[in-house]
């Protein structure tokens, strides 16, 4: 256990080094510098010097530390803003998804309208073709007056015509039997004017 | 099959599998070619899967009419029917379930078989001929009860009326006969192109509607009142056309497919590979196969997944 956590330390020291460029090394050398300068036997000016750039050493180290957790903040707060707009384009995907559906439904149904207006179309076309239905019965019913009037003459001239072949026909039957009258009349004395000759 | 033989090769009809991912089709030769559609159409596709899984001989002469019914393949070769089981075509198994013959009634010359159609409302198959006759066989019994005679030349192409259960043919002699409880014949007068002639060689219909065509220009046709509504003004003479959606589809003479719309404009005209079509066949079978193959002179059969544009070819 204890073998493996040290590989851990061992391995992310090895890799955060690679870019501190030696924070690590600033804090060794701040101690070592620390422990000089406490056991350092030289004037109370450079005993300053070095305490100050201790001081400064330290600051440093204090200002890469900042600077390193605001990044880690940064960091986090990026993650967060990939998730969301992650799932912002998940779900667009979906929607997108179904108005595809729908879409494609609508099509379905407007190549089906558009197909029965072309019939009604090419009906109608040849409906327009064929006159009007007013028009012909219209046309119809005058046909059938004139058709009425025709027939009440011809009535009209077949009476008329009865009438003057009876009439003609009494007239001659009657010239029939005046002749037959006459000629019987006629007979009768022609034979009692033999008798009387004789 | 040599190229010459390939150069010279003609598709005379189509037909998909009930389950939408095979597609039969017929050549001038008599071949049978099954083609693997999920195969072809994955995107992992290779040339290889644009060849048939399976070719074999079905007949002696050309095989002029393919249909698919739930379970078989019909096949009319030389005046006659073979029934072919897809399940064991599938498995490459080539061994015809059974071939039957109508009764023809000289036996010395033996008629083609040009179309055949299912009539879904008494399960019967109507099969039409060289012999100016129709001929229907009941599908269950197998045996052929009747024919309906009338044209005066041989027919091109049969169609049913799914609602009225009508039969409607075509012919060499011009005329659309509508076989039903009353037998209505129909003329061209206004569609007529003499310099083409009267053969009617394509029809179909929508049981509303009507298309036919052939020597006479393609025309739509409403069939309660029986008059003619729009005429394409398309150059060739029009071999198949089909019903989709809004559109009207059509091939023929010409190297392309056809889109009209119903009211008489042509909309658009897609290139193909062969010279002349003879079949445009739309898999409504299957929704993830949804493809229109056209196939005529050619060795190569036109696949469009989109109808706008040829995606590959199938060859024999």
């Amino acid at each position: 256990m204890g073998a493996v956590t040290d590989d851990e330390v061992i391995r992310k020291r090895l890799l955060i080094d690679g870019d501190g460029a030696g924070d690590d090394r600033k804090i060794n050398v701040l101690l070592k510098s620390f422990t000089k300068w406490c056991n350092s036997p030289g004037t109370p000016e450079e005993g300053f010097m070095q305490y100050q750039r201790m001081l400064g050493t330290l600051a440093q180290c204090e200002f890469s530390m900042g600077k390193t957790l605001m990044v880690y903040d940064m960091n986090l707060r990026e993650m967060e803003n990939y998730e969301k707009i992650y799932s912002n384009i998940e779900q667009n995907i979906m929607s997108a998804h179904e108005k595809i559906a729908e879409c494609k439904k609508e099509i379905q149904r407007a190549k089906r309208i558009r197909k029965n207006r072309q019939e009604y179309d090419a009906l109608a076309k040849v409906i327009q073709q064929h006159p009007d239905r007013h028009e012909t019965l219209k046309q119809l019913e005058a046909l059938d007056k004139e058709l009425q009037q025709l027939s009440h003459i011809k009535e009209n001239v077949d009476a008329k015509l009865e009438l003057r072949k009876k009439q003609f026909h009494v007239l001659l039957s009657t010239i029939q039997e005046l002749q037959q009258t006459l000629e019987s009349e006629y007979f009768l004395l022609s034979v009692a004017v033999e008798q009387t000759n004789l | 099959m040599g190229p010459v033989e390939l150069l010279h090769m003609s598709v005379f009809s189509q037909s998909f599998s009930p389950c939408g991912r095979f597609l039969a089709a017929g050549n001038n030769y008599g071949e049978i070619a099954v083609f693997s559609l999920s195969a072809a159409l994955s995107p992992d596709a290779t040339a290889a899967n644009q060849k048939p899984v399976l070719t074999f001989t079905a007949h002696e002469g050309p095989v002029f009419s393919l249909l698919s019914t739930d379970v078989h393949l019909l096949s009319a070769g030389n005046g006659e029917i073979s029934a072919w089981s897809w399940n064991e075509l599938t498995k490459k198994n080539v061994k015809p379930l059974w071939t039957k013959r109508p009764n023809y009634k000289s036996s010395l010359e033996i008629p083609e078989i040009n179309s055949m159609i299912i009539n879904p409302r008494d399960n019967s198959l109507v099969v039409g001929g060289g012999d100016n006759n129709i001929h229907i066989m009941d599908l269950e019994h197998g045996v052929f009860k009747n024919i309906l005679q009338g044209h005066s030349d041989y027919i091109h192409c049969v169609s049913v009326r799914d609602r009225e259960a009508e039969i409607l043919s075509g012919g060499e002699d011009g005329a659309v006969r509508m076989w039903g409880d009353d037998l209505v014949l129909v003329l061209f007068q206004s569609c007529a192109r003499p310099q083409f002639g009267k053969w009617i060689s394509c029809l179909t219909t929508d049981s509303d509607w009507m298309l036919c065509g052939g020597g006479p220009s393609l025309s739509l046709w409403h069939l309660r009142s029986l008059s003619p509504t729009s005429i394409f003004p398309l150059s060739g003479c029009q071999r198949q056309a089909a019903f989709y959606q809004d559109k009207i589809l059509a091939v023929g003479e010409g190297a392309f497919v056809s889109h009209c719309l119903l009211g008489g404009e042509v909309k658009a005209q897609i290139p193909c590979t062969p010279q002349s079509l003879n079949t445009l066949q739309l898999n409504t079978n299957s929704t993830e196969h949804r493809v229109l193959t056209v196939g005529g002179s050619s060795d190569h059969i036109d696949v469009f997944t989109n109808l706008s544009y040829r995606a590959f070819s199938l060859s024999f």
